[in-house]
């Protein structure tokens, strides 16, 4: 079951994709998304396919590793389509019975609910797929230099993120174990109701916790032996420069969020 | 001037209880003082809570002692301007190798150190390929420190300290949770940054055989040095180390019982060659 988390992983291979400045794809993802929710009509989707599409191939990033991240949203996917199928007021009525009733509106709400949230995951894994956490973390710190000024601690939520991505392997194969130890002890995690099934999670989760603190504690201390200060004075092994393919990136990115912008002040 | 000084250190870790008053407190170490010279390989042994970790953490200013002082090169690591330098000195490996590291990607983890302390990109990477080629990891560079083996983490972070150029290494049980292979590799690595770099060494072990080749061995009980000398001095006193619960290597234990039941056997033998020739030499004044 923890297999599944695709989560902050990484895809090696050597692409255009793969080369581009973590921050011209920070902002890439960041413009797609908007995209997402800038575009109120199925015609909008013409420019987002193109677009990811486009990413996809020149990634060369395989589409089942792609898919295989839409797996544990399914149920996601279930849940808002229903609700939106359910609850989107409208005249066009399809069938009514005892306190529900379906209209076309609803219809064509629950399929725009899910192609987005489709797109969504399907985009936004890209970036962890193509982008070492490090080159990542590394993006989001240079990135948003702009808000230290403003108190925010860029470089310090970029260092836990980067650390917490590091230890996600980590502790999901200690999940595992923790389950195998509590299955052994007779521990019952598939069969009864949700509510049993959530209670029997607590011996799995309490270990868990009380491990991650244990390492949390262990690491701030390795850290701090090895003259860990936070950002004042460091230096970068590996500091981000643009190259020609980034502005060229940026280009694009621009001429998509603006075809988008367009089409939506047409209404199309 | 010696490397490490340690003047008549206590340290207490006090236990809090809820609303911060001080429940009681645990004296794990007391009254403490050595002196270790640059270029020695030093063992430190002690059944667990004998207050071994507690002592490493004061060689690399992670703890301040309580009563006394402890000079790494001379500076004195209770005195704050001193803790980045004294860091640099003396690096520490600690026990467990999933928790002490940081970056996802081999040669980046080992650049976190030297990234901390300000170094020049160029010098970084240059480091960098150094450090994996002294521990014979360079193929690893780019892969994850997940995939590989305790013994080849426990190699990344010895590299992780050697980048950062330190004078001493504290590794506080580096082995305990490897195989013997990855010991074995570990150990060698080591040992031989003691004799090629002349890299001081404190390690921290509860495995006799990896002491038998240190230069001296400090053995702590209740937080006291209760014995100091070489591992041929040490391991002459089988008695009073099965006091202490600690083992004695095998070679060691089966000359000392023979020499109970009579056999006029040299105390202190440590390795399986000795133990032949001696036996070998007494035969011959047999004859
Ligand atoms: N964080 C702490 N808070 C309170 N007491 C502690 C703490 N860490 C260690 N102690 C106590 O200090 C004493 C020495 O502990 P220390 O960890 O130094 O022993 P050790 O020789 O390293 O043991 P081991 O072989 O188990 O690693 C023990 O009695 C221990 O219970
Ligand atoms: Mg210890």
């Amino acid at each position: 079951m923890f297999k599944d988390i695709t989560l902050g992983q990484f895809y090696p291979a050597d692409s255009v994709i793969h080369r581009l400045d973590p921050r011209v794809k920070l902002l890439g993802t960041v413009v797609y998304i908007a995209s997402l929710f800038i575009g109120k009509t199925f015609f909008t989707f013409i420019p987002i396919s193109v677009f990811l599409v486009m990413v996809i191939i020149l990634s060369k990033v395989p589409v089942s590793f792609i898919l295989r991240g839409i797996k544990p949203i399914i149920p996601l996917l279930i849940i808002s389509a229903a609700f939106n199928l359910i609850l989107t007021p409208g005249d066009s009525v399809i069938v009514r019975f005892w306190i529900i009733t379906i209209n076309w509106e609803g219809v064509f709400m629950a399929i725009f609910i899910i192609l987005r949230l489709l797109y969504l995951v399907a985009g936004t894994s890209l970036l962890t797929l193509t982008t070492t956490p490090t080159r990542l973390t590394d993006g989001m710190e240079k990135g948003l230099r702009f808000l230290t000024p403003l108190k925010v601690p860029v470089h310090e939520i970029a260092m836990m993120m980067s650390i917490a991505l590091r230890f996600i392997p980590i502790l999901t194969e200690e999940a595992d174990k923790i389950k195998k130890a509590q299955l052994a002890r007779g521990a019952d995690f598939e069969s009864g109701n949700l509510m049993k099934r959530v209670r029997a999670m607590i011996p799995l989760l309490v270990p868990l916790f009380v491990s991650a603190f244990r390492r949390a504690g262990d690491l701030a201390m390795a850290m701090e032996a090895r003259c860990y200060n936070g950002a004042e004075g460091r230096t970068k092994m590996k500091p981000l420069f643009y190259a020609g393919r980034d502005f060229i990136a940026y280009g694009v990115i621009f001429g998509y969020l603006a075809v988008v912008i367009v089409m939506r002040v047409f209404g199309l | 001037m010696s490397i490490i000084d340690v003047k008549n250190i206590t340290y207490d870790y006090h236990k809090k209880d809820d609303q911060g008053n001080e429940t009681e407190s645990v004296r794990a170490l007391d009254d403490v003082s050595l002196e270790v010279k640059e270029g020695e390989f030093i063992a430190v042994l002690g059944h667990n809570g004998s207050g071994k970790s507690t002592f490493a953490k004061h060689l690399n200013a992670l703890l301040v002692p309580t009563g006394g002082t402890v000079y790494i090169c001379g500076m004195d690591t209770s005195d704050t301007s001193n803790t980045l330098e004294v860091r640099k000195t003396a690096g520490m490996v600690f026990q467990n190798p999933d928790n002490q590291m940081v970056a996802s990607v081999v040669d980046e983890e080992v650049g976190f150190g030297p990234e901390n302390m300000g170094v020049p990109t160029d010098e970084i990477l240059k480091r960098v390929d150094d450090a994996l080629n002294s521990v014979g990891m360079y193929a690893y560079k780019d892969s994850s420190p997940t995939r590989l083996s305790g013994g080849q983490k426990q190699r990344i972070a010895i590299a992780g300290i050697l980048a950062m150029k330190p004078k001493c290494i504290v590794a506080d049980e580096p082995t305990a949770m490897l195989d013997p292979k990855g010991r074995a590799d570990v150990l060698k690595v080591l040992h031989m940054l003691n004799k090629e770099q002349n890299v001081t060494i404190i390690l921290i072990t509860h495995n006799m055989e990896e002491v038998i080749d240190a230069d001296r061995i400090f053995v702590m009980e209740g937080g006291k040095v209760v014995m100091n000398g070489s591992p041929r001095e040490i391991f002459s006193h089988v008695k009073e180390l099965q006091r202490l619960r600690l083992d004695v290597p095998e070679v060691t234990k089966l000359a000392f019982e023979l020499k109970q039941k009579g056999l006029p056997l040299r105390d202190g033998i440590l390795t399986r060659e000795e133990f032949v020739n001696e036996l070998r030499l007494l035969a011959k004044g047999r004859v």
